[in-house]
C-alpha cells in the first residue's frame, strides 16, 4: 500500500466513524429530550396537584385576627378590667435597611441602653419573619410624634395600634380579678391547640379561671405573600375572631376598695359574702400589686421586685394561705358538742382558768377563770377550758366529721384558680402525712384552733356562713350566675341558735365589741392563729411584730336575717379584737350604709372601743 | 465558492431558534414583571445584535473562519487573561468586561472559538485516531480557557467545556486502550475532585441523591424550582400568573431557573413545547452535520451540538433537580447577551455548514 492508498484508508475509516458518531448523537439527543419530556409529565401531569398544593402554601400566608378580650366588670356595672387601644413601636425585618442605627437612635429618644432593645429582639428571634417584632409597648402621642418627625431615620419601625389590657381600680382587685400576659410555653403545650404563640391569656384569678370565654376565639385571613413573607395585595378575612365574652363579677367594687383601705400596710386576707347564695362581694388579699405592670409585659425589674419581696404579693392568701383558725373553730367544737347531745344550751361548766389533760397544764386566757360558763357564753367569753373538755370528749375523730360537715379539709370549689384546703387532721391523717400516731394531747391543741389543725379565710367564711344561714354550706362564687346548690349540713336549727347566740354576745359585750355597729346587730368571734410558741404569761401584742399571731375576725351582719359574712385575718395584728374586727367593721358600716342609702352616715361611737378584751387564744399552748 | 442565501436558510431549525428564543422573551418579562420588566427589553436589543452578528458569521464561508481561528481563539483568550485583572465582578464571579454601555463575558465566547479551533485541528490532522500527544493538544485547546474561566471562578462555565472536549475526543477518535485510560484516570481522580469542593457544593451534590434532605437550605432552590414546575401542571397558571414567580420564591427565575417559570405558567403544554423546540433545533443540526461538503463541517457542527446539548441537559437537568444546582443558563432562553451572541453565532456555524453542503 503506498501512501495514497493509506490515507484513503484512513480516510474511510474516519467517514465510517463519523457516520456512527453523527448517529449516536442522534440517539442521545432523542433520548435525552424524552426523559426531559418524561420528567415534565412526572412533575407537571402525575404529581401536578400535589405541587399546587405546594405552591398555594408558599403563597398563602394565615394571619390571626385577634379577638378583643372581655371586659370585666362588678355586680354593679362598674368597669374592673378592660381593654384599651394602644400604640406599639415595632420593628419591621424583611426590608433592606440596617436595623443598628435606627435602634440606637430609637434607644437615645427613648432614654434607654440600645441593650435593652437588642436583648428584646434576641428574645423574639425564632418569630418568622414576616412578622413586625414589638419594640416599646404603649408609647406616649409624643413620642409617636418624635418618631413620625424623623420617618425617614427610622424606615424599619412603624406604629401599629394593639389592644391592651388595663386594670382602672388599681391593685385592690389584683388577686381576684388577677393579670394576663403571653402564653406560656407549657400553657401551649397544654392548649391542644386552642393557643398560639404570642396570644395574651390570664395568668391569674378570674382571668385565668375564665380565660377561655373572656378571651375569645382568634379568627384568620387569608393574606399572599412573597418569598420575604410580605405581604403582597389585599387580605382577605377567611374567619371573623369571636371576640371574649363580658364578665360580671358578684364583687363590689365600692365594699372591695373600702376592704383594701381599711387594710392599709396590713398584711392579710378579707372575704365577704352573701351567707344565703355564696355571692362574694369583696375578697382581698394583702399585700397586692399592681396588674397593669403585666399587661405590658413586665420588665424584669418590676417582676424580681414582686418575686423577691418576702411580703410575697402574688400570693392569694384569701385561698391559698394556711392559717391555724384558734379560737374561730369553737364555733365547730361548740356544734360538734350540742349535736353529739354532750352539752345543751343549760348545761354548765366550771372554768377555774386552767386544767389538766393527759399530764400537761392548760391555761385559759383569763388567769382567774370564768367560773360557771354554758356554751352561749363559753363561745362569747372564749373560754378555752370549757373547749379543752369537749375535744377530750368529742375526740379527734368526731371533731374531724364536724369539721368536714363546715366545709373543712377540702377546697370550696371557688371559681378561681390555686385554691388550697388546708389540713383538717385525724387519726388517719397523721398517720399517712407524719407517719406518726394520733396522741390524745394533739386533740386539746385542735379543740381550740391550733396544732396541726389549718384553714383558708374563704373556708372561714364559708363555716361561719354555716351558722348565719341556718346550717347550709353554700359554694362561694366571683362570677355572677355561677352559684351552686348549698348543701344542707343537717344540724338542727336550735344548736345553730346557741352558737349565733353566742357570736351576737361576742360582739356586745365579749372579745370583739371593737366589730360592734350602731342600729346593726353583727355576730362575730376572734381568734388568734399563733405564729411563735411562748410562755403562757407573754401578751402577743407585747412582741415585735414578726413574732405577733395573726389576728382572726369571722362573723355575719344583721344577727338575726344575716346579709354578710365575712373572715378577716391580719397577719401578725396581734389579737383579733384590736386589729382584725375594726377591718370588718369597717366594711360593714360600707355595706349597711350602701343598703340604706338615705340614711344620714352616723358618726362613729367612742363607747364601743372602751371594752376591749382578748379572745381567748392568747395562752393556747 | 457559493454565496449563501435566505433560501438556503434551514427552515426547521430557524423556526425552532425563534421558538425558542420567543420563549426566552416572555419568561424573562414575567420573571422580572415586578421590578419594571426591564429585562426583556434588554433581552431583544441582545438578540438583535446577536443576530446581527450571527448574520456576518453566516455570511462569512466557515472556512474562513476556520482560517483564522487560531486567531480569533487567541484573542478570546487574551480577553479572558483580561478579565481576572479588569473584569466586573457581579455575583461573587469574576466575568465581565465593562465596554462602555455593553458589558462582555468573554468565557461565552470562548465555547465558540474553542468549537472552532478543535474543529479545524481535527480536520488537519493526518493520524486516524488521536494519540497522546493529540490529546494533549486538544487538552490545552480546550484547557487554557477552562482554566482561566474556572479562576474567575465561574464553575458552571468552565463545566460546559467538558462536553466539547468529550465530543472532540469521541469524533476524533480514540483507541480503546486510551479511552479506558481516560477513564480510569477520571476515576482515580474523582475522590480528589471531591475534595477540592467547596461545602455548598458538596451538598449540592448530595441533595441530587437525596432530595429533601435540606428543603429550606441547600435545597432550598431546587425544591422551589420543582414545586414551580410541578405546580404548573397540564396547561400552567397562564402567562405572568406564577405565583413562584411572581413572589420570588424561586431563585435567579429570568436567568439560571427560567425554565421553571415557563413550566409554572405555561405548563407541560409549555414545557413539552420548549423540548420539541431544542430536540428539533438538534435534530437539524446533526443533521447538518451528516451533510456537511467537507469534515471541517461535520466537526465543526457535530462540536456546537455537543455544547448545546451539554449546556441544555445540565441546565435542564438542575431546574429537574436531576442534576446538582450549576450556575450554567438555558441556551437561547436565559437573559444574558454575551451567552446569546455566542449560542445563536454557533447556530450560525451550523446554517453556514448547511449552506456549503452538497447538494444533489
Amino acid at each position: 500500500m503506498d501512501y495514497r492508498e493509506r490515507w484513503e484508508l484512513k480516510d474511510y475509516l474516519i467517514g465510517q466513524r463519523l457516520e456512527r458518531r453523527v448517529r449516536l448523537l442522534h440517539v442521545l439527543v432523542a433520548v435525552l429530550c424524552s426523559l426531559f419530556l418524561l420528567d415534565f409529565w412526572y412533575l407537571q401531569g402525575v404529581h401536578g396537584d400535589d405541587y399546587a398544593a405546594l405552591a398555594e402554601d408558599n403563597r398563602l400566608r394565615r394571619l390571626p385576627l385577634k379577638p378583643t378580650r372581655g371586659v370585666i366588670r362588678d355586680r354593679h356595672g362598674e368597669v374592673i378590667a378592660a381593654t384599651r387601644p394602644s400604640l406599639d413601636l415595632r420593628l419591621l425585618r424583611d426590608d433592606r435597611h440596617d436595623k443598628e442605627p435606627q435602634l440606637e437612635r430609637l434607644a437615645g429618644i427613648l432614654g434607654r441602653p440600645v441593650e435593652e432593645l437588642q436583648e428584646r429582639l434576641e428574645s423574639m428571634r425564632r418569630r418568622p419573619l414576616y412578622e413586625p417584632l414589638v419594640l416599646v409597648e404603649d408609647v406616649d402621642l409624643a413620642l409617636v410624634a418624635q418618631i413620625e418627625a424623623r420617618r425617614e431615620d427610622f424606615p424599619s419601625i412603624d406604629v401599629a395600634e394593639a389592644a391592651r389590657r388595663y386594670y382602672p381600680r388599681g391593685d385592690g382587685f389584683s388577686h381576684v380579678v388577677g393579670y394576663v400576659g403571653e402564653v406560656s410555653e407549657k400553657q401551649l403545650a397544654d392548649s391542644d391547640g386552642t393557643l398560639h404563640s404570642g396570644d395574651i391569656v390570664g395568668k391569674a384569678g378570674v382571668e385565668k379561671a375564665y380565660d377561655a370565654p373572656v378571651r375569645g376565639d382568634r379568627g384568620w385571613r387569608l393574606v399572599t405573600v412573597n418569598n420575604l413573607g410580605r405581604p403582597i395585595g389585599r387580605a382577605e378575612v377567611a374567619e371573623a375572631p369571636r371576640h371574649g365574652d363580658d364578665v360580671a363579677l358578684t364583687i363590689d367594687a365600692a365594699l372591695q376598695e373600702e376592704l383594701a383601705a381599711a387594710f392599709g400596710e396590713e398584711a392579710g386576707a378579707g372575704v365577704f359574702l352573701d351567707p344565703e347564695s355564696g355571692e362574694v362581694l369583696a375578697i382581698l388579699s394583702r399585700p397586692g400589686y399592681d396588674p397593669n405592670l403585666f399587661a405590658d409585659g413586665i420588665s424584669r425589674a418590676d417582676w424580681q421586685g414582686i418575686v423577691s419581696d418576702p411580703r410575697r404579693p402574688m400570693h392569694d392568701r384569701a385561698i391559698a394561705s394556711f392559717y391555724a383558725p384558734g379560737s374561730i373553730f369553737k364555733v365547730v367544737m361548740a356544734i360538734a358538742a350540742l349535736e353529739e347531745g354532750l352539752v345543751d344550751g343549760e348545761s354548765e361548766n366550771y372554768c377555774p382558768g386552767h386544767a389538766s389533760f393527759y399530764g400537761r397544764r392548760r391555761l385559759c386566757w383569763k388567769r382567774g377563770g370564768h367560773g360557771d360558763v354554758a356554751v352561749r357564753e363559753a363561745i362569747a367569753k372564749s373560754c378555752n377550758v370549757y373547749f379543752y373538755r369537749l375535744g377530750k370528749e368529742l375526740g379527734i375523730e368526731t371533731i374531724h366529721d364536724y369539721g368536714e360537715r363546715f366545709g373543712l379539709g377540702r377546697t370550696t370549689r371557688i371559681d378561681l384558680p390555686a385554691e388550697e384546703a388546708g389540713i383538717l387532721p385525724s387519726h388517719e391523717w397523721k398517720r399517712r402525712q407524719l407517719r406518726e400516731i394520733w396522741y390524745p394531747g394533739d386533740t386539746i391543741s385542735v379543740a381550740i384552733g391550733q396544732g396541726y389543725l389549718t384553714v383558708t379565710p374563704l373556708q372561714m367564711v364559708r363555716m361561719i356562713a354555716v351558722i348565719a344561714n341556718g346550717g347550709s354550706r353554700v359554694t362561694p362564687h366571683v362570677v355572677a350566675g355561677r352559684a351552686r346548690p348549698s348543701e344542707p349540713s343537717g344540724f338542727r336549727p336550735e344548736h345553730v341558735e346557741f352558737v349565733r347566740g353566742g357570736l351576737a354576745d361576742a360582739v356586745r359585750l365579749g372579745t370583739a365589741t371593737r366589730a360592734a355597729l350602731d342600729g346593726i346587730s353583727v355576730a362575730g368571734k376572734t381568734g388568734t392563729a399563733q405564729v411563735h410558741s411562748r410562755s403562757a404569761t407573754e401578751d402577743s401584742d407585747d412582741l415585735p411584730k414578726p413574732l405577733r399571731s395573726h389576728a382572726w375576725f369571722v362573723g355575719f351582719a344583721p344577727v338575726d336575717k344575716p346579709q354578710i359574712a365575712f373572715a378577716v385575718i391580719v397577719e401578725h395584728g396581734g389579737h383579733g379584737g384590736s386589729s382584725a374586727a375594726p377591718i370588718a367593721r369597717r366594711v360593714l358600716e360600707r355595706f349597711f350604709d350602701q343598703q340604706q342609702p338615705d340614711e344620714p352616715e352616723r358618726p362613729p361611737s367612742d363607747a364601743r372601743a372602751a371594752v376591749e378584751a382578748p379572745d381567748g387564744d392568747a395562752v393556747a399552748r | 465558492m457559493a454565496t449563501p442565501s435566505l433560501g438556503k436558510l434551514d427552515r426547521p431549525l430557524l423556526l425552532a431558534l425563534l421558538a425558542l428564543l420567543a420563549f426566552g422573551v416572555f419568561s424573562i418579562a414575567s420573571a422580572t414583571m415586578e421590578e419594571g420588566g426591564k429585562p426583556w427589553k434588554t433581552q431583544v436589543l441582545w438578540i438583535a445584535i446577536a443576530g446581527a452578528l450571527a448574520v456576518v458569521v453566516y455570511t462569512i464561508d466557515y472556512r474562513v473562519w476556520a482560517g483564522i481561528a487560531t486567531l480569533l481563539h487567541g484573542i478570546v483568550i487574551a480577553l479572558l487573561g483580561a478579565t481576572l485583572f479588569l473584569g466586573t465582578e457581579v455575583g461573587g464571579n469574576r466575568s465581565w468586561l465593562d465596554f462602555g454601555p455593553a458589558r462582555l463575558q468573554p468565557s461565552e465566547l470562548a465555547k465558540w472559538t474553542t468549537c472552532l479551533v478543535v474543529a479545524v485541528y481535527l480536520a488537519r490532522r493526518s493520524r486516524e485516531t488521536l494519540g497522546l500527544v493529540q490529546l494533549a493538544v486538544l487538552g490545552l485547546i480546550v484547557g487554557l480557557p477552562v482554566a482561566l474561566i474556572a479562576m474567575q471562578p465561574d464553575h458552571g462555565t468552565a463545566l460546559i467545556f467538558g462536553p466539547i472536549y468529550l465530543a472532540a475526543v469521541l469524533i476524533g477518535g480514540v483507541r480503546w486502550r486510551w479511552m479506558v485510560g481516560l477513564l480510569l484516570v477520571a476515576l482515580a481522580l474523582t475522590p480528589v475532585a471531591w475534595q477540592q469542593l467547596k461545602p455548598y457544593q458538596k451538598e449540592r451534590i448530595l441533595n441530587v441523591l437525596e432530595p429533601g434532605r435540606d428543603p429550606s437550605g441547600t435545597g432550598y432552590q431546587t425544591r422551589q424550582s420543582k414545586i414551580a414546575i410541578g405546580s404548573g401542571g397540564i396547561v400552567g397558571k397562564g402567562p405572568f400568573r406564577g405565583t413562584q414567580s411572581q413572589l420570588n420564591f424561586l431563585p435567579a427565575q429570568h436567568t439560571d431557573f427560567i425554565l421553571a417559570v415557563v413550566a409554572e405558567e405555561l405548563g407541560f403544554v409549555g414545557t413539552g413545547a420548549l423540548i420539541v423546540a431544542f430536540w428539533m433545533l438538534l435534530y437539524r443540526g446533526i443533521k447538518i452535520a451528516g451533510d456537511a461538503q467537507d469534515r471541517l463541517g461535520t466537526y465543526l457542527c457535530l462540536l456546537v451540538v455537543a455544547w448545546l446539548v451539554g449546556q441544555m441537559t445540565i441546565n435542564i437537568g438542575m431546574v429537574l433537580g436531576r442534576l446538582p444546582t450549576i450556575g450554567v443558563p438555558l441556551p437561547f432562553v436565559s437573559y444574558g447577551g454575551s451567552a446569546l451572541v455566542a449560542s445563536l453565532c454557533g447556530v450560525a456555524l451550523l446554517l453556514n455548514v448547511r449552506a456549503h453542503r452538497l447538494v444533489n
